[in-house]
C-alpha cells in the first residue's frame, strides 16, 4: 500500500471531502495541516499553486474533488461501471455548484448585495436544489446503486459545510437526502472521524 | 455500442468539451440543439433542471464534465490507471476554476468591478495560472501520459472558450501548452470537427 500525504490548512474546507473518503475507506495516511507562515514556501511547489495536495507514489495531486475520487477508486467507493461512475461525478459535480454558489454569496463583499444573494440562496436557490438532488436519490437510501459511495459522501459534507454558514431549508422534508445522511454518518470508519476530527473555524 | 443523445442549447458553451470528446473517441452521437421555446417543456424532465445532458442506456446524465469523463473512458482518453485519471481529473478541475473565474469576471454587472476583475484576471491570474500549467506538460507534450487525453482536451476547450472573452496569455511562450495545443488540433477526430462544427454566437 502506497504512503498518503494529504497536505492543507487546520481546517476543513475543501480538504475534508478526502479525509472523509480515508475514513470511509479504512486507508491510512498522513493528515498535514500547515501553519500559514509555511504556505508561501510550498505554494511554488504544488501543481497549481493550491492545498489540498496529495503525495503518492512520487507524485502530487491538487483539486480536492480529483484526489477524493482517486481515494474512493482505491475502496471501491468510485462506482462499480462506468455508468455509476458518471452518476458518482455527476452528484459530486453538482454538490460542487451549490457549495460555489454559498462560497460566492459568502465572499461578496458589497454587504447589500450580500445579504440579498444570501436570501436567495437560503430562500429560493436551496429548496429547489435540495428538491432535485433527493429525486436523484435511489430507493436504496443511496445516490448510486446499494452501497455507500463518494456520492453519498459529497452530498453528506458539502451540506454540512454550507450548513454552517447558511440556513438550510427544513431537511426531514427530503425523505432520500435523510437516508443518505444517516447511512454517510453510520459508516463506521466516517463515524469514527466525525467524532475524533479536530474542531476548527472552517 | 449504446446510442449516445447529447442535448444542448445551439453553442459551444458548456457542452463542447462532450462535443470533442465524442470526436477525438471517434464515437458518433446525435448532437441535439435546442430552441429557447423548447427548453421549458424540457427543463423539469432533466435530473438538475439543466443541460447539457447525455442520454444513454435508458439513463440521463448531467454535468458537462462528468458526461465528458464517461465518453472519453469509452475512447480510452480518461486515463490509463487511477493515478493517470487523477491527473486528468485534476486538470480537468484546474481548467474549470480558470473558466468560472473568467466568467464570474466577463459577465460580473457592475462595470467598476468587472473592470477590476478583467483586470486581475488578465494580468495576474491567467499567467500565474498558465506558468503553473505549463509545468504540467510531460516531454510527450501532453498533461499524462504519451498520448492525447481528456486533459488535453480540456485545456484546448476551455482556453478558446475564455479567450473569446478574455485576453490570454500568449500559448507560444509556454513551450509545454503549445505543444497541448498542437496535439489536440491535428488530432483526426477533432481537426474534423473543428472544422465541421456550427458557427455559433456562444
Amino acid at each position: 500500500m502506497p504512503a498518503y500525504k494529504l497536505t492543507y490548512f487546520n481546517g476543513r474546507g475543501t480538504a475534508e471531502i478526502v479525509r472523509l473518503v480515508f475514513a470511509a475507506a479504512g486507508i491510512s495516511y498522513e493528515d498535514v495541516r500547515l501553519e500559514q507562515d509555511k504556505w508561501p514556501e510550498l505554494k511554488p511547489k504544488t501543481p497549481m499553486g493550491q492545498v489540498p495536495i496529495l503525495e503518492v507514489d512520487g507524485t502530487m495531486l491538487c483539486q480536492s474533488n480529483s484526489i477524493a475520487r482517486y481515494v474512493a477508486k482505491q475502496a471501491g467507493l468510485a462506482g462499480k461501471t462506468p455508468m455509476e461512475q458518471a452518476r458518482v461525478d455527476m452528484v459530486m459535480d453538482v454538490m460542487d455548484d451549490m457549495g460555489k454558489k454559498g462560497n460566492a454569496v459568502f465572499w461578496e463583499k458589497d454587504e447589500e448585495t450580500k445579504a440579498e444573494k444570501k436570501k436567495e440562496y437560503e430562500e429560493t436557490f436551496l429548496p429547489q436544489f435540495f428538491t432535485c438532488v433527493n429525486k436523484l436519490v435511489g430507493d436504496s437510501g443511496h445516490f448510486v446503486g446499494d452501497e455507500l459511495t463518494l456520492a453519498d459522501i459529497t452530498y453528506f459534507n458539502t451540506t454540512n459545510l454550507v450548513g454552517n454558514y447558511f440556513k438550510l431549508p427544513n431537511m426531514e422534508e427530503f425523505s432520500g437526502l435523510k437516508k443518505v445522511t444517516e447511512h454517510v454518518t453510520s459508516n463506521p470508519g466516517i463515524a469514527k472521524w466525525l467524532k475524533e476530527r479536530p474542531e476548527t473555524p472552517f | 455500442m449504446p446510442a449516445y443523445k447529447l442535448t444542448y442549447f445551439n453553442g459551444r458553451g458548456s457542452a463542447e468539451i462532450v462535443r470533442l470528446a465524442f470526436a477525438a473517441g471517434g464515437i458518433e452521437y446525435e448532437d441535439v440543439r435546442l430552441e429557447r421555446d423548447q427548453w421549458p417543456d424540457l427543463k423539469p424532465n432533466t435530473p438538475m433542471g439543466q443541460v447539457p445532458i447525455l442520454e444513454v442506456d435508458g439513463t440521463m446524465l448531467c454535468q458537462s464534465n462528468s458526461i465528458a469523463r464517461y465518453v472519453a473512458k469509452q475512447a480510452g482518453l480518461a486515463g490509463k490507471t487511477p493515478l493517470e485519471q487523477a491527473r486528468v481529473d485534476m486538470i480537468m478541475d484546474g481548467m474549470e476554476e480558470m473558466g468560472r473565474k473568467g466568467y464570474a469576471a466577463y459577465f460580473e454587472k457592475n462595470e467598476d468591478i468587472k473592470a477590476e476583475r478583467t483586470k486581475e484576471y488578465e494580468e495576474t491570474f491567467l499567467p500565474q495560472f498558465f506558468t503553473f500549467l505549463n509545468k504540467l506538460v510531460g516531454d510527450s507534450g501532453h498533461f499524462v501520459g504519451n498520448e492525447l487525453t481528456l486533459a488535453d482536451i480540456t485545456f484546448f476547450n476551455m482556453a478558446t472558450l475564455v479567450g473569446t472573452w478574455m485576453k490570454l496569455p500568449d500559448v507560444d511562450e509556454f513551450s509545454g501548452l503549445k505543444k497541448v495545443m498542437e496535439h489536440v488540433t491535428s488530432n483526426p477526430g477533432l481537426a474534423k470537427w473543428l472544422k465541421e462544427r456550427p458557427e455559433t454566437p456562444f
